[in-house]
């Protein structure tokens, strides 16, 4: 025969709809959302990988001034690549852009078609996906440039443009002013061929393995390439942002969805300990029965242990669906949203299957058979008496009557619950440090902004570029390119101040290894105040603050492929929070780097240098390059916030609403009594639900200092591991008046629910259930 | 089976009723009439069956009610704790002069009463005023 206890589950479930419901949310939205967004990232990613090999990205291009002969070009070859043209003519369009215009590729750099189709005609373009989306454009679109109109006829994604830079030495890229697109080899004919630009892209005969490699390798081929053609540009793919800055900065996401991962988790424990022993807690009459008569705890452990196991299950696989359907779409158009990537396929992603599915079913399959296992223990005398504290209960805590009763009350229904409150208040310090994290980033971002506005060292830093030519080509050339680089970069503006830069990477061990800026300045500079007059430098207060630097401690730094490495003293810490770099005398500096005493590599000035030449100007940093990290996470990041946010209080909803539902069950009966006495509802809201309400109050306030701690020691974990460059944390004390709102809001929702449930308590639940 | 509520104290139960009346009795002279002054701090599950049953006509009396209707107040008591319970609602009813209203099962027990009315199956059988009412004390079953 089979077990007359499994017609019980169904009607569990009917019964007990809002328990497990809570579970069914939460498993849902947490494998949804985080399991979306793993799955996401690591296709994207692994399209982008592929994408190397699939499209045959360069291994680097360089442009020169004018076409090569086929003896030149067979010099180059001969150095163990292979070249192909890769021409461009950059056009003005009407709506203000400017896109640069290719021949459609075959060989190299391929082109991937995501919508539409790619010309045919020599009036047909194809542009990039990101930039007509920025700039409202489709197929079928007419695109206006000049004389010249183009018809729309594809979306695509250039294998080398994911990031839309226009220059390599640009600090962020813009994919609503700059575009690329591709044309038939007759359109590109009739674009005006004085602006055509000589690229050559080139592929290794044999690849270069480690970075190290590749840099030695390029660094030669620069030099070969030098003494035959004269060089424009040279850019080595390792040092090409518009391929390499996407796959860097992917990544940067999922260590914080991780962690959202883990604090979930760690919730769904407490969430799902709590709904078992209440389970026991309301069946322990049937317990002590079902004991009694003979059936075996292992057969009550299965019996009670089915139906959370299979809402779980349930839930597990329609969080899956969703996060490999609905969320996995949301966050894959986040990234169309910021980078031009191709194609992509959705792969399965195994450890977001392992902790998004695996791991809670197990949580939910451990925490259930240990406590069913562990309160199975107790005699089923016990059970029937429904007493399961197990040991004697204690004396009630004295409260004098001086007290009103009301008050008195209330804290009797605090002392009764205090295991119920301590979970709640667990949820909701994770609920609210995913909350403060969701809220704290854009103000947080917004903050650094004004204060790198203010903190500006000059309003413009120029940094002047070497031609290419002048490092490489023949003696006289050299001599030639640099007495015009000298020439072409001088200046009468009063305002100017020359500096040297020069680049090294941090060296230390446990964080990521990231470029660091040495300036090396005017003593009496009016720009930068510090007193120089010993030997150490100065760091800047970013660089300070994210290495936990301090005076009199010393720094490490090494050049970037070399193992030669530098120490320096820190004499002080300078308050520019804009950047991670070093500031020491101009001359300490040309020294210790052997560039000479004359050597300078840029400006500092508060009006715009308007005579040298636009060709040796290599970036500019104005505010605008300085908040680039800024901007950077609030692109990548930004849009999940909204998301997240919704998550936390979701999760806090839920939570609340599980632990007062529990509250209310557990005094059903004397709900009930109270009723008879003539209490009215409102009364006995007042004493159930106003005591969950102050526990609430006082929870989230109480949240509050322990997760500024909490959020301090994150925020850098988080900035440590993901990004390079670093922001300073600043918590908006709006954000906790933001919190506090979200937290009471969502409570009152579950109040007005609880209310309901009150009311809905019947008058014989007291007089009929006589235990 | 006495509905106290578990998470209040002897005290405190009995305030819950003393909450809903404009003219509650006092709490603590109650207490002591119902003979549970000591235990005031207790909780429900520390009492005994006859305790729980006084905390519980102290909560319905406290309300200084009018009538008072008990339904079987001695249906789960022994046979001295029964009799303490009547000698206690026979006090109440001199004291505070409230009419009461018993049901019982316990044929014995009409006999402390003023006015006895017969009931079978829902019928009136007999309606009579006692002539020879005995005190709770003296009643015997």
């Amino acid at each position: 025969m089979k077990n007359p206890l499994r017609k019980r589950v169904l009607r569990e479930l009917r019964d007990e709809i809002g328990k497990y419901l809570v579970v069914f949310i939460l498993m849902v939205s947490t494998i949804g959302f985080v399991s979306g967004f793993l799955v996401a990232d690591g296709s994207m990613m692994t399209a982008y990988n592929e994408s190397f090999e699939k499209y045959n990205i360069e291994d680097g291009n360089f442009r020169t001034d004018d076409e090569i002969h086929r003896s030149q070009r067979e010099k180059i070859e001969a150095e163990g690549v292979t070249l192909y043209e890769n021409f461009y003519i950059e056009s003005e369009m009407d709506n203000g852009s400017t896109v640069r215009i290719f021949k459609n590729r075959e060989d190299v750099d391929l082109v991937c078609l995501m919508k539409g189709e790619l010309p045919q005609e020599k009036d047909e373009i194809a542009i990039d996906r990101m930039y007509a989306d920025n700039n409202g454009l489709t197929v079928g679109d007419t695109l206006t440039g000049g004389s010249h109109e183009w018809k729309i006829t594809g979306l695509v994604a250039l294998s080398d443009y994911s990031a839309l830079f226009q220059n390599n030495s640009d600090s962020m890229f813009d994919s609503i002013k700059f575009g690329v697109a591709v044309v038939t080899p007759d359109g590109f004919a009739q674009l005006n061929q004085d602006l055509l630009q000589y690229d050559y892209a080139w592929v290794y005969d044999e690849k270069p393995v480690t970075e190290k490699e590749e840099k030695e390798r390029s660094e030669d081929l620069m030099k070969a390439i030098g003494k035959i053609v004269t060089l424009e540009d040279f850019t080595p793919q390792y040092l090409n942002q518009a391929i390499r800055f996407t796959g860097d900065d992917m990544g940067s996401d999922r260590a914080m969805v991780t962690v959202l991962l883990y604090i979930v988790i760690v919730i769904m424990a407490f969430v799902f300990a709590l709904t078992i022993s209440n389970t026991i807690r309301k069946e322990a009459g049937v317990i002590g029965t079902l004991r009694a008569s003979g059936y075996t705890k292992q057969e009550l452990v299965r019996h009670y242990m089915t139906l959370p196991i299979l809402v779980t299950l349930i839930g597990a696989v329609i969080g899956n669906i969703l996060g490999y359907t609905i969320f996995k779409d949301v966050c894959v158009a986040m990234y169309y949203g910021s980078y031009s990537l191709p194609t992509y396929v959705t792969i399965w992603n195994a450890e977001a299957f392992l902790m998004t599915t695996v791991v809670p079913l197990l949580i939910m399959l451990a925490v259930n058979y240990g406590v069913l296992r562990y309160k199975l223990n107790l005699s089923p005398l016990k059970f029937l008496r429904r007493d399961l504290s197990g040991k004697k209960q204690h004396r009630a805590v004295h409260l004098s009557p001086r007290i009103r009763f009301f008050q008195r009350f209330r804290l009797r229904v605090i002392f009764q619950n205090v295991s119920n409150y301590i979970v709640l208040l667990i949820g909701i310090l994770f609920t609210n440090l995913i909350l403060m994290f969701g809220l704290l980033l854009p103000s947080t971002l917004d903050h650094y902004q004004k204060e790198v506005q203010e903190n500006l060292l000059a309003d413009y830093q120029y940094i002047l570029s070497v031609p290419v030519s002048a490092v490489s080509g023949s003696r006289i050339d050299e001599a030639f390119a640099l007495l015009d680089f000298y020439l072409g970069t001088r200046t009468d503006n009063e305002d100017a101040e020359q500096f040297s830069a020069y680049e090294l990477n941090t060296a230390e061990d446990g964080y990521k290894s990231e470029e660091i800026l040495l300036y090396g300045v005017d003593p009496k500079s009016s720009y930068i105040q510090a007193d120089f007059s010993e030997d150490g430098v100065w760091v800047s207060s970013a660089y300070a603050d994210k290495y936990l630097l301090k005076e009199g401690d010393t720094i490490t730094l090494k050049e970037k492929y070399e193992d030669d490495v530098y120490s320096f003293q820190v004499a002080g810490i300078y308050d520019y929070t804009a950047s991670l770099c070093v500031f020491m005398k101009q001359q300490q500096l040309n020294k210790t780097f052997d560039l000479g005493d004359e050597y300078f590599s840029g400006y500092f000035s508060d009006t715009p240098i308007t005579d040298i030449k636009e060709k040796y100007i290599g970036s500019v940093l104005d505010l605008d390059a300085l908040t680039k990290i800024s901007r950077q996470l609030d692109v990548s990041m930004g849009n999940m916030m909204g998301l997240m946010n919704g998550f936390a209080i979701l999760i806090f909803v839920v939570v609340i609403y599980l632990l007062s539902k529990i509250i209310i069950e557990k005094n059903a009966q004397a709900i009930s009594m109270t009723k008879i006495l003539g209490y009215t509802n409102g009364e006995i809201s007042r004493l159930y639900i106003v005591s969950t309400s102050i526990v609430v109050v006082v929870c989230i306030l109480l949240s509050f200092p322990v997760e500024c701690v909490l959020m301090k020691f994150l925020f850098r974990a988080i900035m440590l591991s993901s990004m390079t460059g670093w922001i300073t944390l600043w918590i908006d004390p709006m954000i906790y008046v933001q919190m506090f709102a979200a937290g009471a809001g969502s409570y009152f929702v579950v109040a007005l629910l609880e209310y309901w449930r009150i009311r809905r308590v019947p008058m014989d639940e007291a007089l009929k259930n006589a235990e | 089976m006495y509905n106290l509520i578990p998470n209040l104290t002897v005290r405190e139960n009995v305030e819950v009723g003393a909450y809903l009346s404009d003219r509650p009795l006092d709490v603590d002279e109650l207490l002591h009439t119902l003979g549970i002054y000591e235990h005031q701090r207790k909780l429900p599950n520390q009492l005994s069956g006859g305790q729980q049953q006084r905390t519980a006509i102290g909560r319905a009396i406290v309300k200084n009610p009018d009538i008072l209707l008990c339904d079987e107040p001695t249906g789960a008591l022994d046979y001295n704790t029964s009799k303490e319970i009547l000698k206690l609602i026979e006090t109440v009813n001199q004291k505070y002069g409230n009419t009461i209203i018993m049901v019982t099962h316990n044929d014995a027990i009409k006999d402390m009463a003023d006015r006895v009315v017969r009931l079978r199956d829902g019928m009136i059988r007999k309606n009579y005023r006692n002539e020879h009412k005995i005190p709770a004390a003296e009643l015997e079953w």
